[in-house]
This record gives structure tokens, sequence and C-alpha cells, in this order.
């Protein structure tokens, strides 16, 4: 469960939906539906229970309760998780230098596309987050954590001096002056 | 011990590494005149000798008037050897002699004898005399043999041995105050004669005893008519002195004709310095007319007389000595026959025609190579020097066996102009130039081009194959006029030559091949030359257009030759007559209807007068009048100004800078190149802001030199002054230094050379304009709008040699970091990056300093070898260098002239816009092929895989 993001919420996903299908009748036990279809039976009479049939619904309804707070948890998770990548990104900020060569400039590259890619699927995240009943803060914090990592990957681009803030930068694109007077001459011949 | 041996191993290792490493630069072997040639010359043809000591000896020597001495192959005209003196009358070849394998020349007015072995051209002797005076030097021979060499001055005569050249016996001359010796003789007989003349009054010949130099007789002849000895006499026979006398009297006695306003000449022979020369003589009595006489016991009897005859000359094959003759036979050919000295018989078989290049000079002189057969007639080679100092060796019965152009041994200036499109892109470039007349017409018009284009692609097609099939050396690329094209870079160009000769060559930069040459006749001798191309070869209907501006600088006037530069011929436009004398030139980025950029002529009122000047150019100047400028120094007066052209095409006078001409001369002005683009409009520092470069196209780099030469006082000054205001942005003086000073003036830095006499050195300096860290105006640059003065920056470096010439490197668009070529006296070209003469080269390397790359500053200049771009190809006597851009942004065109021409690519910051020749084809397009075949297998088999996985 304490696997990132957008991965995590994908097997969540995928879980839920493999959940549904195998506790199909478990579910249906619980809800008015199977109800009647076990009054359907009942009314068959308890002849025919298929072996290892209990008819204890009992601990469905507690599952269903902490399954609830594995949800918000789950999503508050996916909500944290940017802010948590942070103190990482530092570190490994930190640990690459100023200079510019392949590593570092892959590090800054993985740093500033990740959290483009996330608030790019920012709608994804919110369909997940659709369970959760703080669903609006949630996404709060994650497009502030993803924001907080584009940040830092921009600051980290412009220490390592990749940002085009300098008169320098646009140096090449200024075209030469154009010429008022023509002039020409030389010693006498 | 072994320690230090080893120590010693380890730093040569070392050594090694590092050059290894460093010589990554330079060419490599392979490299070698794949895009480089040389050109020898030789210069102006003083005296020549054929080797003919050995039958079989294929040379011919060669003394110039350019001090150079030479050795040509008569089957190829190549050079065997050459040797080159100092310019000046310090080398001046005064006279050469040779005798067997020897040959002794007489250099410096008489200073030096130098002995020469001819077949390998190695120094035999040299010997010093006293310096100057120098009149006549013979061979002596005596018994048979040749063993001296006589050499007279105006008051002492010499004898030197040949084989070591000690001197043998030295006297002064009798009365060598009034008598004025001109001449030394020796028939063979233990005698030496000195010949002297008293102008107007008589003829002194003293004669030494070839043993002690004793005086064994002196005679006094009376010639009140006699003033030179060598333009009007001759030794003939056995010591018969014949004179001409320029009054016609006894030329009427033997019944002669001179031509009115013409000189007579004589000309003797004397085969063999031993004997005494032949009594047969020639006689030249016009332009066109020679006689062939014979003295025969006191009298003189006519051989034969030619006439018409342009030239002749004596030559001796063995025993037997003949006379050739040219003479005109059309307009476009000369015959040559030889005649029997002895009899005046023509000799049979012995035609040879000569063909008259129409675009080269009339013969001037004939030197003749006589052999003989095996069946003992005689036969003959001609060497023919022509007015444009050109050199034609022909066999019987004409065929051409080599030319040489000599003339290109004094290119004045050049151009290096495009090669047009081929014939099949300028179709199709032209279909579009035109108006469109129909849609009909318009898609016919581009159906028959493109009919041409396949036609043209099929034809050079077959031609591959067809070359394909023959050994690679006998592929050759026949370069000629028709099938000359732009190559995909722009790498080859029309040279375009003015000599001092007045002759034009248009030569192709690839192979070196002469194109075209173009012989302009009746050029002063002390022309002024400036060559403009006013139409090139981007306006396809329009024949590109250069013109030639020559001036005499006697009487000032000009003339204009308009050619096209690719063809050499002349214009059909006609030049415009300049009665007035010229000043300067213009040529204006305005253009005429046809493309042709217009030229103005500043005439000595200060009136311009414009070429072309059709009623549409007359608008534009108009128009644009009051945005003309121009300036004119005047050297004599140190005067400097600038003139503004008003609307009816006179002048106002804007500015004046007077340089007082008791102190200093001005040397020389240096503005920038007109066709010189700059990429970087600033330089970026280390702390990434920007330093902008003052870039101001109308700047002026003046050179003054000061007029005393005196070591303490001597000092050179440098003035940049803006063209169109007359301000002076800067002026730096360097005093204890003298010149010659060598300028380049490019973008926003001047890099000058001089030599300082008080570190006794040569120095480089440089120094650098910038605006600052903000640009005042970036759109537009007006001279008149600059309210800022810019920073000057300035700093000065050793360099361990003298230099020749300068000039910068230039691409088509300036991205390119520059380098500097210098001409070097040892017959180097260096290629000097402009890095190292940088004058915010710090001292103190800082942590800013090294972001920008900058290369702690050093005094000195070292030159590396690696830098050399002519590696071994020696070019002596650079005068100048020309730089070109090619259609690679990485790629430079170098010329480099003098004695000899030499051309090359220069790639200022390596080779960034093209594959290498040695780049792997082959194993890059393997991979390639091997990468996609295995994408392909891997794909079929993830696909049967998934395939497999899905039926699980």
């Amino acid at each position: 469960m304490a696997s990132p993001g957008g991965q995590g919420g994908g097997a969540l996903s995928t879980r839920g939906g493999g959940g549904a299908r195998r506790m199909k009748w478990a579910l249906e036990l619980s809800v008015g539906n199977t109800r009647s279809r076990s009054d359907r039976q009942g009314g068959q009479g308890d002849v025919v229970y298929p072996i290892g049939y209990s008819e204890k619904p009992v601990p469905d309804t507690s599952i269903q309760e902490t399954d609830k707070n594995l949800v918000e948890k789950r999503c508050w998770d996916v909500a944290l998780g940017p802010l948590k990548q942070i103190p990482m990104n530092l570190f490994i900020m930190y640990m690459s230098g100023n200079t510019i060569s392949i590593f570092p400039i892959m590090m800054v590259c993985m740093m500033a596309w990740r959290p483009i890619q996330a608030l790019m699927s920012m709608s994804a995240t919110f369909k997940l987050l659709e369970s959760s009943s703080q669903q609006w803060l949630q996404g709060l914090v994650y497009l502030i954590g993803n924001l907080l990592g584009a940040a830092l990957a921009i600051y980290k681009c412009q220490s390592m001096g990749l940002l085009p803030t300098h008169s320098s930068d646009w140096l090449a694109f200024i075209e030469p002056p154009q010429r008022m007077e023509i002039m020409g001459g030389g010693m006498v011949l | 011990k072994s320690k230090a041996v080893a120590m010693a191993k380890l730093i040569l290792l070392l050594l090694n590494w590092i050059f290894l490493c460093c010589n990554v630069a330079a060419v490599f072997e392979d490299q070698v005149g794949k895009f480089d040639w040389r050109q020898q010359y030789v210069g102006k043809v003083r005296f020549s000798h054929f080797d003919s000591h050995m039958q079989s000896s294929k040379k011919v020597l060669l003394a110039s008037e350019s001090n150079v001495f030479a050795a040509l192959n008569t089957r190829t005209g190549e050079l065997f050897w050459r040797h080159v003196d100092k310019t000046g009358p310090e080398g001046n070849i005064d006279a050469l002699l040779q005798h067997g394998q020897d040959a002794v020349l007489v250099i410096g007015n008489g200073h030096l004898l130098r002995s020469w072995d001819i077949g390998v051209g190695g120094m035999n002797w040299e010997m010093v005399l006293d310096p100057g005076s120098f009149r006549s030097a013979c061979l002596v021979g005596h018994q048979g043999a040749v063993k001296h060499l006589a050499v007279l001055k105006k008051t002492v005569i010499s004898l030197h041995y040949l084989s070591n050249g000690h001197q043998k016996w030295v006297e002064n001359l009798p009365e060598s105050e009034t008598v004025d010796f001109q001449a030394v003789y020796s028939g063979g007989n233990g005698e030496v004669y000195a010949l002297g003349v008293v102008p107007n009054s008589h003829l002194a010949i003293v004669v030494y005893s070839l043993e002690d130099g004793e005086i064994t007789k002196q005679v006094s002849v009376e010639a009140p008519w006699l003033s030179s000895i060598p333009a009007s006499c001759s030794v003939i026979s056995r010591g018969l002195l014949t004179c001409l006398e320029m009054t016609q009297i006894p030329l009427q006695t033997l019944g002669l004709d001179v031509d009115p306003g013409f000189r007579p000449s004589l000309v003797s022979h004397q085969p063999n310095p031993a004997h005494p020369p032949l009594s047969e003589f020639l006689l030249q009595l016009g332009p066109e007319h020679h006689l062939l006489l014979q003295h025969n016991d006191g009298q003189i009897v006519t051989l034969r007389d030619y006439k018409p005859a342009l030239l002749a000359s004596f030559a001796t094959a063995g025993e037997k000595t003949v006379v050739a003759v040219m003479a005109p036979k059309n307009k476009t050919a000369c015959s040559i026959n030889l005649f029997s000295a002895e009899t005046g018989r023509r000799l049979l078989e012995t035609t040879l025609i000569f063909t008259v290049d129409p675009n080269g000079g009339k013969p001037e002189k004939l030197h003749v190579q006589a052999f003989l057969k095996k069946d003992d007639s005689v036969g003959y080679r001609v060497m023919v020097q022509t007015e444009d100092h050109t050199l034609t060796f022909i066999q019987q019965p004409g065929r051409v066996m080599w030319t040489r152009e000599e003339a290109l041994s004094d290119v004045v200036t050049m151009e290096m102009v495009d090669l047009p499109l081929t014939g099949a892109q300028a179709e199709l470039e032209g279909e579009f130039g035109k108006k469109a007349d129909g849609l009909m017409s318009m898609v016919m018009k581009r159906l028959s081009s493109q009919l041409i284009m396949l036609q043209a692609w099929i034809a050079h097609l077959w031609k591959l194959f067809y070359d394909a099939r023959k050994p690679r050396s006998q592929v050759k690329n026949d370069v000629s006029i028709e099938n000359l094209s732009r190559d995909e870079f722009n790498l080859q160009k029309m040279m375009v030559l003015v000599t001092a000769s007045g002759k034009l060559f248009g030569i192709d930069s690839k192979t070196g091949d002469i194109l075209w040459k173009h012989y302009l006749e009746n050029i002063p001798l002390n022309a002024a030359f400036k060559l403009m191309v006013q139409r090139t070869t981007a306006h396809f209907p329009h024949p590109p257009q250069c013109t030639l501006l020559i001036k005499d600088k006697d009487t000032g006037l000009a003339t204009l030759h308009v050619f096209n530069p690719i063809f050499g011929r002349r214009s059909q436009v006609t030049p415009p007559a300049l009665p007035q004398p010229i000043l300067q030139s213009l040529l204006l980025p305005l253009m005429d209807q046809d493309y042709a950029k217009v030229l103005l002529l500043v005439d000595d009122q200060y009136k311009v007068s414009a070429f072309p000047s059709t009623k549409n150019v007359l608008q534009q100047l108009q128009e644009t009048a009051s945005s003309i400028f121009f300036y004119l120094a005047d050297s004599g007066q140190g005067r400097l100004s600038g003139y503004r052209l008003r609307t009816d095409l006179s002048t106002e006078q804007v500015w004046e800078v007077v340089i007082p001409t008791e102190t200093q001369k001005i040397v020389s002005i240096k503005g920038k190149r007109s066709n010189e683009h700059v990429h970087s409009q600033g330089r970026v520092m280390g702390d990434r802001s920007v330093l902008y470069k003052y870039l101001n196209p109308n700047l002026l780099a003046v050179v003054t030199e000061s007029t005393d030469l005196h070591q303490e006082r001597s000092f050179i000054g440098i003035l940049l002054i803006d063209g169109v205001t007359g301000r002076i942005i800067h002026e730096a003086v360097q005093r204890k230094a003298r010149g010659p000073v060598h300028v380049v003036h490019s973008e926003n830095w001047v890099v000058y050379e001089y030599w300082s006499t008080k570190s006794r050195r040569n120095e480089f300096s440089v120094i650098e304009l910038y605006e600052g860290m903000d640009l005042y105006n970036s759109t537009v640059f007006s001279s008149l709008d600059r309210p800022h003065a810019p920073q000057v920056l300035q700093q000065s470096y050793i360099f361990p040699s003298s230099i020749s010439t300068m000039e910068a490197t230039l691409t088509e668009k300036g991205i390119t970091s520059r380098h500097l070529l210098v001409g070097l006296p040892s017959g180097g070209i260096l290629s000097l990056p402009k890095m190292f003469l940088d004058p915010r080269r710090p001292e103190v390397i800082s942590e800013q300093s090294r972001e920008e790359n900058l290369i702690p500053y050093a005094p000195e200049l070292i030159i590396r070898t690696e830098w050399f771009i002519n590696y071994n190809q020696t070019v002596s006597r650079v005068r100048g260098i020309y730089t070109a851009p090619s259609g690679l942004e990485s790629t430079c065109l170098v010329v480099a002239y003098g004695l000899d021409i030499y051309h090359t690519r220069v790639y200022p910051s390596k080779q960034f816009d093209v594959l290498k020749d040695d780049y792997d084809y082959m194993l890059i397009s393997s991979v390639l092929f091997a990468l996609f075949f295995a994408t392909m297998i891997s794909k079929r088999l993830a696909e049967v895989k998934l395939l497999n996985r899905a039926w699980r």
C-alpha cells in the first residue's frame, strides 16, 4: 500500500476490480438483492447447502468498515506522494551538483518531467480520489506537491544555468543593426 | 645512471604523446594536395641559357628580374630547382655566365660572385667583392680551355678562377676618372681587353695580360660619335670592334637604311669563350628589319636581309652556328626559320609555327636551343618570351610543349568570384526570373527545362559509368570554361588575378588551371589597380561583371576595363571615358535595374561620376545622396578628409584631419571588408551578462609612422576614425617602434604588428572596442547618432618572427571563430587563432575568466608548427593573402600570392558541418541495417511469444 501515487492507484483499481469479482457472491450476501436470493434458496428449503457454506454474514460489515478507512488512507497516500518525494529530490539535487553533464541533466529531466506528467494526468488522479470524502483537499495537496516538485526542478535548472534568464542567452537572436550611411574611399590612388 | 636513462625515456614518451595530441589540428599525410595547390614562378626572365654541355640535357637556366635563379625542365616546364635571392638592388642579378657544369652569377651591382652547379642546383662557391659600380663580366678562355672570369667595375678589373672563385689578379684601370669603362672582352688569345669610352671624344682600349694582369697595350681611337659601348658596339671576328654610329653617314656608306626613330643594334655571337667570336653578326635596323652581315678581309658583306623579321637570334650546335629568325606570317601566327650563319642560306625543313595568343603580348625575345640530329643536321627548339612575361617552349613543327605565365609572379590584386550554376540550373533559374507570359507557355517552358535537367542527369550518369571502367589514374578532370559550374558547397570559385604587367588571369581555384588570360596593352609601368566585382553570378540572365580601374600615377588619368570574370571577355558595356584624373572609386551597395552595383568615381575636382549612369541609377543616387559619404587620404600632404555627396553629384567636405607631414606620414588606412558578417553582437562574460561589441561599419584604422627613424625617437601611431563624421574614436601612439606596420581591421578589433626598437623584437598589438553592457541602438547603426564613446581595450604580445603580410579569415555567416593568417618571410603561412590576441586575456586567472574560456595572458605568442597551413609548401615572398568565404560556414578559402601562388582551405573551428574524409560509412550503415533487421526479427519473435501466451 505504500507504493507511490500513480502506480498505487492503478494497483488499487485492479485489486478493487479483482476483489469485486472474487467477492461477487459475498457481496450479494450482504445486499438486499442477495438476501432475496438466499430467501429464495431458503424458500427452497435448507436441503442443499454447498459444502463450506456458512450462514453467518458477520465478517462482511467489519471488513467494509476497515475498507473505508483504507481507501481514505490510500487516497491520502496518493495525495501526499509528491510532497514526500521532495526531500528525496532535494538530496539528489544536492548530490548531483551544478555541473552540466549527462547524469545531472538526466536527473533534472526526470525531476521536471514527473510533476508535469502528474499534472497532466490530474483528471485520472481525481477519479482515483473520487471515493474519498476529502477529495478536494486531497486534490489540492496533490497539486501543491507536484507544483513544488516542478518549482524545485526549475530552481535546479536555474542554478545549473539552464534557464534563459540572462541577456547572453538571447544574444544569438539579436540581428545585426542596419547600416544607415554608405561609406567608402581610401588613399588617393 | 640507469635511472636517469629511464627518466629521459619517460619524458620522451610524454613529449611524444603531447606532440601526438597537439598534432591533430594539422593536415594528414593523405590530405596533402587534396584541396591545396602551389604554383612556383620565376619572374620576368632577364638572362637565359640552355644547358648545352651535354647532348641529352634538358635544362634551361633562367635569371629573372625578380632576383631568382632557376633551372627549368625543357620537356615539362617544371622547376628543377630555384634560388630566391633578396629583393631589391641587393639581390639584383647583373650577369649570368655559364660554362660546362658551372653557372656564375654576378649579384648586387658586382658585390657577389656566385657559382652554381647546374646539375643539382648546389652552390660551388661564393666570393664577396667590393660593392658597387659593376660594368661587365665575361668568361676568359686560353688555349682552348676556359678557366677564368673577368669582372669589370668602374675603377678596377679583376680576374677570378672559375673553379674556386679566388682572385688571380686585380688591377686599377688607368685614367678611370675620365674614361668610362663599359665592356670587357677576351678572344681566347691570353689577353683581356677593357673597353672604355670618353663620351663624344674617344674610345680607350686597355689590354691586360692574362697571366699577371700587366698592361700590355693601351690604344685610344678617335670616336666623337660614341657614347655607349654596350648599346652600339660589339666585337666580331678576330678582335674587331664594330660600332654603329648613330648619325646616318657610315651606315649609308654601307648602303643601309634605318627606320626613322629606331635605334639600331648589333648582336654578335661567341660560341666558345676560348675562341674569338664569329665574323658574322646581326644588325637590327628597324622593328621588323634584320640583317645578317659578315666581316671578310676588312669588308662587311650582307649575307641576308630579313624583312619582315620580328626577332633574330644565334644558336650553336656542335660546330654549326645557325640564325633563327622569326617572321610574322599572319595576324595570329609567326613562322620561325633557321639559316646557316656562314652562308645565310635557309636550312630545309626547319620551319616552325608560333601561334600568337590573341590574349597575350607580342614576342619580345627568342631563346633558341639548337642540337645536332643523328644525321648531323641541325634541329632546334625555341623558347619565346612575350611582352606579357610569358615563356612558350615550342618544338618543331609548332607543338607547344609548355607555357609558363611568369606574370603571375607579380600579382597586384585579386578577387574570387562564384562560378555560375550549371546550364540546367541556370535554365531553371532563368525560367523563374522571367515574367510570366501565359499559362500554357509557362507549362511548356517548365516541361522543357525539366527535360533538359533529365538529359543532363542521364549524361552525368553515363559519364560516371564510363569513367568507372577506366583505371583511376586515367580519369582526368578536364576543367574548361564550358563545363565550369558551382559545386554543392561553393568551394570552387574563379580567381581573378591582376598582375603588374597588365595581364589578367582567371584561375580555377580547385585545380589551379589557368582558364582564361587577357593581356591589357599599354599599361603604364607604375600603374595603380583597383578591382571591383560589380555584378556577381547570382543574377542569371545578366552575366557577371568585374571592373578594373587602372590609374597612371604620373598623369593621374584612369581607364576602366570592364570584363566578365568567368570568361575573361571584355563586356558589352562600354565604360565611360574619364577625361579628368581620378582620385578614388567607391562601390555602392545600390544596384541599377540590371543588378550591377553602382561605381562612383571621384575626380580631382571632387566631382563624382557614376558607372553605370542610367536614369534609374541617377534617380537612386539623388534619393540616397545624403547618406553617401567617402573619405580620401593624401599621404603626401598628410590630409585625411571626408566628403558627403550632394544630389547634383558634387560633393561637400564634411571633415578634415591633418597629420603634420614633418613628424609623421600616413602609411595605410584599413576599413572593414564589405562582405564581412558578424554573427554575434557581443561577448558573453563569466557572469553571463553581455559585453556588446562596438561594430561601427564606418570605422577606419589609420596607421602613421614617424618620419624620424632614430631608434629613440621613432614611433608609430594608430588612429581610429569614424569615416562619416571624422570623429576620432581612439588614438594610440607606440613609442620606440618602427614600421613596416601590418594591420588587420575586422569586426570590433584592430590587430597590428610593428618592430619595437626599444626591445628589438616584433610585437603584435590588439585593440578591441566595446559598447558596454547596453546597446545604444540595436536596430540601426548611424555614425551621426552615437553619443557614447566605446570602451577601448588593448594588449600587446611578442612575436618571434617578422612578418610579410597579414589577413583575417572570413566565413559566410561569421559564426566560425576567426583566425589571423600571417605570411612569414620564411615562406610559411601561419594560422594564428584570434583567441590568442584578445585584450581581455587576464593576468590573474579568476573563476569568471575561466568560465569565459580566456587564456591567461602570456607575453609571448608561440609559433606552433601545426599552425602552418602550408606544411612544407613554402610560399616565397608572400606579398598578400586573400580570403573568401565558401558555402560552408566552417570553411574559408585562402590564396597567398607573392612569387608563388598557394591556395588552400582553412577551418578555423574545425570542420563542424562536414563529415570527415575517413568517416566510416560502411560501419554506420551496416550497424543501421543490423539494428533494423534485429528489430524486425525481435518483433516477430515477440508476436509469436504473445500468441503462445494467449493460448496458454
